[in-house]
């Protein structure tokens, strides 16, 4: 019996295994937990989490942590908003407004991700109190921003070639899911086929091994923050176009989220261990605990201690497989 | 292994919570109303939710919650959700007029008719109504009756005005009722400040603290909401102007909205008026027109609630309607 639980605590697909376990647990009480509707608004749920922490990943393998995600996405949304909407749009009406808006929210998460990987690198400041204050002031700019092209407090009336990257397919495949693809496909080979991927292992378990051993660290670390960004972008263009609208707050409350994902799905805060199956995994699991919660349709505190009772419990078994695993290879 | 044993039992617990505690979920073929909102960060809206939950229930609903903190995003899901449930109708405030847009659409697309709660949408094809406070007239009606009472007393009066966010309607709204009524009272009374509070607590403290330093006669002060009212009650007393009713001194002051502090003002007499939204007919107005979409029936797309004026004078016999009395009585028992 304890070795079956060993072996499945130690399983890279517990959380899958966690999240099947949920889904059986509601299923008596929300019916519609199971179903190809539930499945598919999961899956576009879980599309924008995922860019992000997938960009979280990068940073978290550094052994770093980039809070500066979701101001990154606000900023970068309102910006474009601007550029495009037909309400007084910098471009509005001109067939190249969406092209330059797409432009916009990339060059914003690169630059963003490169101004953080910098300060970090040349400056020598910690990951945290860097991207902190990267999002308290890109979070106040992007409010100032919207004030000076909104009299409410988001800029709407986008594109409607903009908006069908969030809703709208091809061949039934969402926009959205093909780019999440080709992302989570790109960041896979890279962690797992490339030197730069190496690399960042390297540096996230030992940096001054890493350096000894010939890795340019810092322009590893400069790299992964900037991956961030630009994945923080992606999210942002996927977020903007769902909501129709660009907002300074958005996704402002999806930071601990990101990072617990990708926690949960057995990324190390401490650097150095990650995979993106298991974000993917992480982000499945925490979506489908929310969309659980909403069919349930319970009050607020019960929803939250829901919510809470079992991340805390993915917690519990993730460390319990981490001490399993210490001890495997001792 | 102890330790392991431990933490696996801790989990169990967990598990076992996370299966039990649905179990207050109702049977499934039950008429459901989803009420979603942004936010619980008022009295307001706290009273709000409790309310429309006791009206849906009492017209015969299970209602569904929803909070979504803030997010936007979060609320759309939350909506695609209550549409799988096959609610019979949304209830929403939301966080932002445009965002919540596709929400609504979505909403259109499943036949499930939305009302917004005291937060109309932006402009668009989606179709859906909205029930909200008839600002400008419950603030004309709660000026008049502060100008009556001015006009009784007699003499001239130095006016001052506390206006919310000039990007927000209801601001502009409130501000607009206000001048209808002073403008054609020019005769008595003379407006001295124009408070910019951008629904800024301190900046209101602050503005009002200057203005009394600068205009110290001023003796007839309108607040566009009552959540200021512990500020200006502070601003008053440094400039020695908390007076009650009949007091050497007394400020004629109106509130508006109708919460608690408005009552426990007009109660012990420092407030003369107050403009209160009718929570309890607005969730009426609300779920009135979820029936009345859900049988065909064409609804306008802004349900306008009247409200009321209050008064020391009539605050035994009408506070009953006023949601700030719910609210206060549940705090002092």
């Amino acid at each position: 019996m304890w070795r079956f639980l060993r072996r499945l605590l130690t399983s890279e697909y517990l959380v899958l295994l966690l999240t099947a376990l949920y889904v059986l647990c509601l299923w008596p009480f929300a019916p519609e937990i199971v179903s190809a509707q539930t499945a598919l608004e999961v899956i576009m749920a879980m599309l924008p989490l995922l860019l992000l922490a997938i960009g979280q990943t990068f940073v978290l393998i550094v052994a770093g942590i980039d809070l500066s995600i979701t101001s990154t996405m606000a900023f970068s949304s309102v910006v474009a908003a601007a550029l495009m909407t037909g309400d007084g749009g910098y471009l509005a009406g001109n067939a190249l407004a969406v092209p330059v808006a797409l432009i916009a929210f990339l060059l914003i998460g690169l630059a963003v991700g490169c101004a953080n990987g910098l300060c970090v690198v040349r400056l020598g400041m910690p990951s945290f109190m860097v991207t902190l204050v990267a999002q308290t002031f890109l979070s106040g700019a992007a409010i100032w921003f919207t004030s000076l092209h909104s009299t409410s407090v988001s800029i709407g009336d986008l594109p409607a070639a903009f908006s069908v990257i969030g809703r709208g397919g091809i061949a039934g495949i969402p926009y959205a899911l093909l780019l999440c693809l080709v992302v989570a496909f790109a960041a896979h080979w890279l962690l797992g086929r490339t030197t730069l991927g190496r690399w960042l292992y390297a540096v996230g378990n030992n940096p001054r091994a890493a350096t000894v051993s010939g890795v340019p660290t810092g322009r590893v670390i400069i790299i992964a923050f900037v991956l961030s960004g630009f994945c923080a972008a992606l999210a942002s263009i996927v977020y903007t176009s769902r909501l129709e609208t660009g907002t300074p707050v958005l996704g402002q409350r999806v930071l601990l989220d990101v990072i617990g994902a990708a926690v949960i799905g057995g990324v190390s805060l401490f650097g150095g261990r990650g995979k993106i199956s298991w974000v993917i995994l992480g982000v499945l699991f925490l979506s489908v605990v929310d969309k659980g919660l909403q069919l349930l349709g319970l009050s607020q505190s019960i929803v939250f201690a829901v919510k809470g009772g079992v991340i805390l419990l993915a917690a519990i078994i993730d460390a319990l497989r981490s001490r399993i695993l210490v001890r495997v290879a001792a | 292994m102890n330790v392991t044993r431990r933490a696996f039992n801790l989990g169990a617990i967990l598990a076992a919570g996370t299966v039990i505690l649905p179990g207050a979920v109702r049977a499934a073929d039950e008429k459901t109303i989803a009420i979603m909102f942004d936010s619980l960060q008022s009295p307001f809206w706290v009273t709000g939710f409790d309310v429309l939950k006791e009206k849906a229930k009492a017209a015969g609903y299970q209602p569904l919650e929803s909070i979504s903190n803030l997010d936007d995003n979060k609320q759309f899901e939350q909506v695609q959700s209550m549409i799988q449930k096959k609610v019979s109708g949304i209830i929403i405030v939301q966080t932002d007029s445009k965002a919540v847009i596709p929400a609504i659409r979505e909403a259109n697309k499943a036949g499930i008719p939305m009302v917004h709660f005291n937060r109309p949408p932006a402009e668009s094809d989606a179709k859906s109504s909205a029930v909200q406070a008839d600002n400008r007239a419950i603030m004309k009606s709660t000026v008049q009756a502060l100008v009556d009472k001015a006009r009784k007393a007699g003499g001239k009066y130095k006016a001052a005005i506390l206006i919310g966010d000039l990007g927000d309607q209801n601001a502009i709204q409130r501000r607009d009722g206000f001048f209808d009524v002073v403008d054609q009272n020019k005769d008595i009374i003379e407006v001295v400040a124009r408070i910019s509070t951008e629904w800024n607590p301190d900046k209101a403290f602050a503005d009002l603290t200057n203005a009394l330093q600068a205009n110290p006669d001023i003796n007839f002060l309108v607040t566009s909401s009552d959540f200021l009212l512990p500020q200006i009650q502070q601003a008053l007393k440094i400039a020695g102007k908390w007076k009650k009713t009949g007091e050497e001194g007394h400020v004629l002051f109106a509130g508006f909205d109708g919460d608690e502090g408005q009552y426990a003002a007009l109660k012990d007499g420092y407030m003369d008026v107050g403009g209160v939204q009718n929570l309890f007919y607005e969730a009426d107005l609300a779920i009135g027109a979820i029936e009345k979409m859900n049988k065909g029936e064409e609804v306008p797309k802004l349900l306008l609630d009247p409200g009321f004026v209050i008064t020391q004078e009539t605050l035994d016999q009408d506070r009953d309607k006023m949601w700030g009395y719910a609210v206060w009585k549940k705090a002092n028992g």
